[in-house]
């Protein structure tokens, strides 16, 4: 083993840690022409995980820096400019091949590759589009392929990057432009909405006629950094709404500030905490499969922050007693996925039981929903809740109290 | 009491077999016992089915496609009772109910759906945590892995591998059986040798680098990766040797963190 190579995986892979997304999914199915010397597929579903890290992270692919050498300095960044990290670059070739090994032993579905700016955006760009280039059409590479694109890089770059790549992504990094403008000077929010723009329309073009080159078949991503300034919950999911919507994302990925080696003064010195993260992920998850809205998601809620004890869904409920219990037999579909407890796999086997009997305690001990935790909410045939449980001023409490249990089991 | 013996495994096809003409003799499962290889039997109790067709005149039993490929995935699961269970299920469809498998609350499916499950599982597993190690042999790479699966589900991901991989020659082996890939075809061998998986592989410490270097001592969630990556699967991942390590100096570093920003 080369020493040089393994510091620069060491320092890379490192400073590539704080990027969120690991998902390697959603881009279709993919294989290699038997008899070619291609290599690789994409499997269709979401991606396999390879291994998990013990911050309970899947390893799904290789996800590295080209370089870690920034002109710009951005606070909350471990390679900003100003901080005295080690630095390293790759170079095509040293990516190409650890890709390419790593995916024949079977580690990773694919490479995540972004980079620090060198030079200015456009050489940034065009090195990384090269390593991209080079895996597909000189190893006939399959596998998957996620290219972080850099703001203020030449459209014409970020048009050949999404020829190579499954997917594309620019970080939005903070929901407001004064957020930005306090943590990363030299990023301007409209230059990232624009670049997300450009690609939401290469993307509705080749998807238009069946003739055009695939161009980012698995969308595009984005990343925000929560909690490293006093930005609320309610612009963050806001500014999701408006990043699903708008700009047709296919994920937007919420990262805790988490504390980084050599942190700048400007930083929080405590971390965000993890539970504020998941709590946001819940309400993401509420808003694209659960048909809520990011008003009804904050409603009662102090401040315009998400209760750090409740799931939102169960903060929801309890806040609109009026609406429940619900009747597993008539209700519909809408309010069934809004019973805190009641997942959307549960709720779609509710309603196929209801074809052919009627939905009683027992089925949803088989179904093992949680029933100290749907009791107060639901009717079914042999069941109905005392009155007392959902007037009782106690609920809340022990419905906190049900979800520590959750969390540490 | 009729004794049938299947030999190889996971079955299904011997198991298909025997089961229709179990069926077609109208053999209750309380009037069989299926036995594999690793069951302790006494060969003055084993009998062949024969194919005379007693006590029934040329009767059509037909079976529900969805049945027969459910039943194929859930005869990997491990437990001595699965050809049993199995032909009870079927016996159901066929004399009880032909829609059983539509019943989602019935105490059976439900254990049917839980071996479906655990397989599948078992199967994902295969293709996630599979590593191959790299020899030359005939002047070409060849790619081989030992693997231990809790199920007999080898071969249910192996399309996948001979997508992704087909341009490779390849060697997986678990204790039960070892399939090869040469690139066209796949072929089987009963009951391998371990020692044919090689000690070393050039990439391996490179992969080991780079999983403690994606790991963020800052966020620890110890549980939220054994929920997904059990202890049982560790032994056959190299970098797994790893964990304790990172887990036991995560706080030190942290600690360092916060002092630098001082």
């Amino acid at each position: 083993m080369s020493d040089k190579i393994a510091s620069k995986l060491e320092i890379l892979a490192d400073a590539a840690k704080y990027d969120a997304s690991c998902a390697s999914g959603t881009a279709g199915k993919r294989s290699p022409k038997k008899g070619s010397k291609e290599i690789g597929s994409l499997t269709g579903g979401t991606g396999i995980c390879h291994s998990f890290t013990p911050d309970g992270r899947c390893v799904s692919l290789l996800k590295i820096l080209m370089t870690n050498y920034c002109i710009y300095d951005c606070h909350y960044c471990i390679n900003r400019k100003s901080s005295n990290v080690k630095r390293a670059r790759f170079t095509v070739q040293e990516v190409v091949d650890l890709t390419l090994n790593f995916y024949k032993r079977n580690y990773i579905e694919g490479l995540f590759l972004s980079s620090g700016i060198i030079k200015d955006p456009d050489y940034t760009m065009e090195s990384m589009v090269r390593i991209a280039k080079s895996l597909r059409l000189d190893h006939g590479f399959r596998g998957y392929i996620h290219l972080k694109t850099i703001p203020n890089a030449s459209p014409h770059l970020q048009e050949e990057a999404g020829l190579y790549a499954d997917r594309l992504s620019i970080n939005i990094e903070m929901p407001t432009q004064e957020s930005l403008k306090t943590f990363a000077p030299e990023k301007q929010l409209l230059d990232i909405t624009n670049s997300m723009g450009r690609i939401r329309e290469k993307i509705s073009e080749s998807k238009a006629e069946r003739k055009a080159p695939k161009f980012s078949p698995g969308g595009q991503s984005t990343q925000m950094v929560i909690g490293a300034d006093s930005t609320n919950d309610s612009i963050i999911l806001k500014s999701s709404d408006s990043l699903y919507n708008k700009h047709k994302l296919r994920r937007v990925y919420y990262s805790a500030f988490s504390p980084i080696p050599d942190a700048s003064k400007i930083l929080p010195l405590k971390p965000a905490p993890l539970i504020r993260e998941h709590r946001l992920y819940q309400a993401d998850w509420l808003m694209r499969f659960y048909e809520f809205k990011v008003d009804e998601i904050l409603q009662g809620t102090d401040n315009d922050m998400l209760d750090l004890t409740l799931d939102p869904k169960m903060a929801w409920a309890l806040h609109n007693r009026h609406l429940f219990p619900v009747d597993l037999n008539k209700a519909e579909k809408h309010m069934l996925l809004r019973v805190p407890g009641l997942g959307t796999k549960t709720v779609a086997k509710i309603l196929y039981i209801r074809k052919f009997s009627s939905v009683t305690w027992q089925d949803l001990v088989k179904l093992r929903a949680p029933l100290s935790k749907i009791k107060a909410f639901i009717i079914v045939r042999d069941y109905k809740p005392p009155i007392t449980l959902l007037d009782s001023a106690f609920l809340g409490n022990q419905m906190r109290q049900v979800e520590q249990m959750e969390l540490f089991s | 009491m009729k004794t049938v013996l299947i030999q190889n495994c996971p079955g299904f096809e011997e198991w298909r077999n025997a089961a229709r003409k179990c069926l077609i003799q109208n053999l209750s499962p309380d009037l069989i016992l299926w036995q594999d290889k690793t069951s302790d039997f006494q060969n003055d109790l084993f009998a062949r089915i024969s194919d005379e067709k007693r006590n029934c005149s040329e009767k059509i039993i037909s079976i529900p496609k969805a049945f027969i490929e459910k039943a194929s995935v859930a005869i990997c699961y491990k437990s001595e009772d699965r050809f049993d269970f199995l032909y009870r299920l079927l016996w159901r469809i066929v004399y009880e109910d032909k829609n059983l498998l539509l019943k989602i609350n019935d105490d059976d499916i439900i254990q049917f759906g839980r071996m479906l499950k655990a397989v599948y599982r078992d199967a994902y597993k295969i293709k996630a945590y599979v590593r191959f190690r790299e020899i030359i042999d005939n002047d070409e790479p060849l790619y081989i892995s030992w693997y231990e699966p809790e199920h007999y589900s080898l071969e249910i991901p192996l399309n996948f591998f001979t997508t992704r991989f087909a341009n490779m020659r390849w060697v997986i082996i678990t204790p039960y059986k070892a399939v090869y890939w040469d690139k066209m075809t796949l072929r089987f061998c009963n009951n391998p040798d371990p020692a044919l998986f090689p000690k070393e592989d050039r990439f391996e410490e490179y992969w080991c680098t780079y999983y403690a270097s994606i790991f963020n001592p800052a966020r620890v969630k110890r549980q939220a990766m054994l929920n997904q990556m059990p202890k049982k699967y560790w032994k056959n991942m190299p970098e797994t040797k790893l964990i304790d390590g990172l887990l036991k100096d995560s706080r030190e570093r942290v600690n360092n963190m916060f002092k630098n920003q001082d």
